[in-house]
């Protein structure tokens, strides 16, 4: 199977290239990251990516394949069209190889304060919700944080620093939607505090498309929009979609 | 001023309102002409010089004008991140639907007068 991989060391390289590699699939290879560790565990063990879980649950090898975003561990490296490209998440800077920065994508996580805000004095064990309050938190909860819906929005690229990104704006909503948390109006004042925050968001949908959990931060940020009105919705979590294959 | 506060939600709120109420007017408009058309010139000047006609076409223009800022502001916040040049395009940007805005209202006032 032939791969064109991505290749960059800012010690050697001036500037990035893409490197051919030939490989034969074995029984064993099922998904990508299997033949990307075959690759650099027997043709070039200089070949860089982050991964650990390699069950698409830690987010951390979320690549451009085929100029789409997703998990190279759960890509059906079978159905995938020759040559295979692989790229970095576009937009954010390259550590080396596959791998990139992602401080930025957490400086934006973090403005959204990812954690319950909750003065009151805590119960004797902890705070409950009813089974539909929980029902709400659906479709915003499951995000892996793998960057790949941020990556793959214009919006993002155009104002990293500014605009919060899909994610983040996903895990806002997380928040604003949870019955246990008590700054409400705040999150949603912070989201509206200037036309960046939110409000870079064109509604183009790439988050949603590229997600792979299937999630759709793009509803999500339709509903932050609607409570900013006083408009509460349907109550329920959010649908999830079918994943599509990336070839 | 209000211009300037047209940011965040409210600025959103007004790009919908205002696409909604253009995109009413248009249906209505052309269905109006496509049911029962104007035969003359006369019977064209007569329709558009009644005084609902005029303040609904001029609400047209003015809901199209605040549109184009809306959307054109957020293609300069967008794409345009040098201060100076955003400094120079969006006054400029003002002044044109401004000016757009004058000329139409002087065609209105002609057409009423």
């Amino acid at each position: 199977m032939h791969f064109s991989i991505f290749r960059y060391n800012p010690e050697h390289d001036d500037k990035p290239y893409m490197q051919d590699f030939r490989i034969d699939l074995e029984s064993s290879d099922l998904m990508l990251l299997d033949v990307i560790l075959r690759i650099k565990n027997v043709q070039d063990d200089s070949l860089t990516i982050r991964r650990s879980c390699r069950e698409g649950i830690c987010g951390s090898d979320a690549i451009n394949i085929n100029g789409r975003n997703g998990l190279a561990c759960v890509t059906n490296v079978r159905k995938l069209r020759e040559p295979v490209e692989l790229r970095p998440l576009p937009s954010f800077p390259v550590v080396r190889d596959l791998v990139v920065d992602m401080s930025r994508f957490w400086k934006q996580y973090h403005s959204i304060r990812p954690y319950l805000v909750n003065d009151e004095p805590p119960p004797e064990k902890e705070r409950l919700q009813s089974p539909a309050e929980r029902e709400r938190l659906d479709g915003s909860y499951e995000c892996i944080m793998c960057g790949c819906c941020t990556s793959q929005c214009p919006s993002s690229w155009w104002n990293p620093d500014t605009f919060v990104g899909p994610a983040g704006l996903l895990q806002a909503y997380r928040f604003i939607s949870d019955s246990r948390d008590r700054a409400t109006g705040e999150r949603l004042q912070d989201l509206n505090r200037d036309p960046y925050r939110l409000f870079r968001c064109r509604t183009i949908m790439n988050c949603t498309e590229v997600c792979p959990m299937g999630l759709s931060p793009s509803r999500a940020i339709e509903r932050i929009r609607l409570r900013m009105l006083d408009v509460e919705g349907h109550g329920g979590g959010l649908a999830r979609h079918r994943v599509p294959t990336v070839r | 001023m209000a211009v300037i506060t047209l940011t965040g939600l409210r600025a959103w709120l007004v790009q919908r309102a205002t696409a909604v109420y253009m995109l009413a007017f248009i249906v209505l408009f052309l269905a109006r002409f496509v049911i029962a058309p104007p035969r003359s010139y006369d019977e064209w000047h007569g329709l558009m010089s009644g005084a609902g006609m005029i303040a609904a076409t001029v609400l047209f223009f003015a809901a199209l004008l605040t549109h184009a800022w809306v959307g054109l502001r957020d293609v300069v916040l967008d794409y345009v991140h040098v201060v100076a040049l955003r400094a120079v395009l969006l006054p400029l940007l003002a002044l044109g639907l401004v000016a757009l805005g004058t000329w139409i209202v002087r065609i209105f006032w002609t057409i009423g007068g």
